[in-house]
């Protein structure tokens, strides 16, 4: 069975790992050195006891196990407010008319301007999954747990939730976006900047980017193409936030160009379609499957599970899930359909 | 004999047809009767000062006394930027450093600027092919300058001239190609043309006003931001010697370098001496060449006239001149002139008399409270 739960030190190896597969991800949150992994894990189980106070800036990170091999096969985190204190950079795309009334013309002009707007929204971030995995029942459980986590602690997080999806990259590596322009500043491609960006932080790198607005008409066709656009390898996950209710508006990665979804807390599918139930059990597996979620903070868990509900709010699970969940007949859980 | 005068209405053909040859590039004088009509009376308002100071626009012919033709023009603006707006793009450089990340790259980067303001500007030059060489070109272009030094309080303490960019022989611009046209639908000739018809700033209008760093043009258009045209060349570089510099200016269009000295430092203005007119009825050989010869001017505003004459003409006092050249400059005996050097290599003997004068002050204040009247 898969289960959702807070990353624990011992997962270490396991997840840098994993952080190996995922290529060159300049605005990922995910550390690919283990000193720096060791003190987000850290850092999350103080957030997950409720030891950050929101003005230090909770960061939540999620591992998928595999209960049946103990193996973890995938992360996902939350971070309470982009930025984390710094200011979190975006480009927000937007035009300018650009008109002259006595020679009766006007053109638009595409502009990006560098934005804080998204600064202490809350931010889905660090999602990594076996390759194998995409696509699978796994993934979604993986991405939405964290959802019902936000749903379980709502005042915890911001009324609005945004999501970075990578941006376009060649085969070979290369970021058309990055070439196009934050080259020209750093002088660095765009694997090596990652690798600093993993060492210092995002905000670090953005700081040295032009405080100017950038024309997109003088990027490379190449990079105008790339404006907006997912990785093809992010479509599944694209997809299935798409389906949660996120949306793409006008800010892009300041990075890679990728483009961030956004949607109100509140209105997340996953939020507004689970239900609060009592446990009870059952021996078999059946009826519908469903993601089932139980546990404050640390005790977080969140699985995948067959259930039957009853009239009165009673949920007939099996006893196999309780254990997984560490909980007992009469506990309350929360579900929502897959 | 070849004189500096006043534009007058009746130079209008010559003027046209001097455009008309001089083809793309020349955005201050295109071929449009009514356009250079209007500013030949913009010029006759200002020599008669029935315009405003800073509105004026000071055209020079260079006309050829035998054939009672003019064969060149040059210009002085008194302000720029006044009635419309005047751009420019500023070439600065925006660095970004961070020791942490062993990073410290300059950016070149283009911001747009309106700085030139209320700066007279010299402009408009043109001179007729067959009279090219010779040192009427200097002539042209210098004359000028002791017309800014005699009425310095009609123009700014600094003086600019747009230098005329890099296009190639089909009026293309690299530069324009590369940032301009992304903006605006137009060739740069096009463009180039409308300027000159008075709307560079309806078009500049359309141009980008934030920012542009230069890694993101081409390197054709790189490569030209600051350079001239290669006819230009020896237009920049008989300015630089004058003590022109580029002040880090250059057009919106084809990128052509801004530059500009300060009225008292221009060579012109520093080897300028004073002397009183001598009508010589003894036969003067003003037939020398250009090297061993001085620009002579009458100090006039309304009417002012520039000549040259053989350097061998000037004595301690006086500069002797025969009764043609006096007429040519409409002085006579005991008027005052002043005298400049016509090349920056040939001999000056105007210096081995300078710090004489004792009276060059008092005869230039005269004059330009005279001019008021």
């Amino acid at each position: 069975m898969w289960l959702v739960r807070p990353a624990q030190p011992a997962d270490l190896e396991q997840i840098l790992e994993i952080a190996g597969t995922q290529g060159a991800r300049l605005s990922s949150t995910l550390p690919k050195q283990s000193e720096a992994l060791a003190q987000k894990i850290e850092h999350s189980l103080a957030s997950f006891a409720g030891k950050v106070p929101a003005s230090e800036a909770p960061r939540f990170l999620f591992v998928l196990e595999n209960t049946v091999t103990g193996s973890v096969d995938g992360t996902a985190g939350i971070d309470a407010r982009a930025g984390n204190g710094q200011p979190f950079y975006n480009y927000r795309r937007d035009a300018l008319i650009h008109a002259s009334h006595e020679l009766g013309v006007s053109r638009r002009v595409e502009v990006l301007y560098p934005s804080h707007s998204l600064t202490d929204q809350t931010l889905l971030c660090s999602f990594s999954i076996r390759p194998e995995l995409r696509n699978t029942d796994a993934f979604e459980l993986l991405s939405r747990a964290r959802i019902l986590f936000i749903a379980e602690h709502r005042d915890w997080f911001s009324s609005r939730v945004v999501v970075e999806i990578q941006g376009v990259q060649a085969d070979d590596g290369s970021v058309p976006f990055w070439d196009s322009l934050a080259r020209h500043f750093f002088n660095m491609d765009f694997e090596t900047a990652d690798q600093y960006s993993a060492v210092l932080s995002k905000t670090f790198i953005a700081e040295l980017m032009p405080p100017n607005p950038i024309y997109v008409t003088l990027l490379t066709e190449e990079a105008q193409s790339a404006l907006g656009q997912a990785h093809t390898l992010t479509a599944p996950n694209f997809e299935l936030l798409q389906r949660e209710g996120f949306h793409a508006g006008c800010y892009l990665d300041i990075f890679d160009a990728g483009p961030v979804l956004e949607a109100r807390t509140d209105s997340l599918r996953t939020l507004v379609t689970s239900h609060r139930k009592t446990l009870h059990g059952r021996h078999d597996e059946a009826g519908d499957l469903c993601l089932i979620a139980a546990g404050e903070a640390s005790d977080f868990r969140c699985a995948l599970t067959h259930v039957e509900e009853t009239l009165d709010d009673e949920l007939k699970v099996s006893v196999k899930t309780w254990t997984l969940l560490g909980k007992t007949a009469g506990d309350a859980v929360r579900i929502a359909p897959l | 004999m070849l004189v500096i005068r006043p534009l007058q209405e009746n130079d209008l053909d010559d003027l046209y047809t001097m455009a008309q040859n001089a083809g793309k590039g020349l955005t201050t004088l295109p071929a449009d009767r009514e356009l250079l009509q209007k500013k030949i009376a913009h010029a006759r308002e200002t020599f008669n000062q029935r315009c405003a100071p800073e509105a004026g626009l000071y055209l020079f012919a260079l006309e050829d006394t035998e054939k009672k033709k003019a064969v060149g023009i040059s210009g002085i603006q008194a302000r720029v930027g006044l009635d419309e707006v005047f751009y420019n793009y500023r070439l600065s450089v925006t660095v970004n450093a961070s020791r942490e990340l062993g990073v410290h790259v300059r950016t070149p980067t283009l911001h747009l600027s309106n700085d030139m303001t209320d700066t007279s500007e010299i402009c408009s030059l043109l001179l007729s092919d067959e009279y090219k060489g010779g040192g009427c070109g200097l002539l042209l272009s210098r004359c000028r300058f002791m017309y800014l030094d005699e009425f310095r309080k009609h123009f700014s303490e600094k003086v600019f001239a747009e230098m005329r960019g890099v296009s190639d022989q089909h009026g293309r611009s690299p530069l324009w190609d590369a940032l301009g046209s992304k903006f605006f639908d137009m060739e740069f000739s096009e463009a180039d043309m409308l300027s000159g018809l008075g709307n560079k700033a309806f078009i500049a209008e359309l141009m980008p006003k934030y920012p542009i760093y230069l890694p993101m043009l081409p390197d054709s258009a790189r490569a030209v931001v600051g350079r001239v045209h290669e006819n230009t060349a020896p237009a920049l570089r008989m300015l630089q010697a004058e003590g022109f510099n580029f002040n880090g200016m250059v057009d919106i269009f084809d990128g052509g370098p801004v530059v500009e000295a300060f009225v008292h430092n221009v060579r012109t203005v520093r080897d300028s001496v004073n002397r009183y007119a001598m009508i010589t009825q003894n036969p003067v050989d003003l037939d020398v060449p250009a090297r061993e010869r001085v620009m002579v001017s009458n100090r006039s505003f309304r009417d002012f006239r520039v000549t040259t004459i053989p350097a061998s003409c000037i004595g301690p006092d006086t500069v002797k001149m025969p009764p043609a050249v006096a007429e040519a400059l409409q002085v006579e005996s005991g008027d005052p002139v002043r005298l400049a050097p016509l090349k920056d290599n040939g001999p000056l003997p105007i210096n081995t008399y300078r710090g004489q004068d004792k009276a060059d002050d008092r005869v230039r204040e005269h004059r330009s409270r005279s001019s008021k009247s």
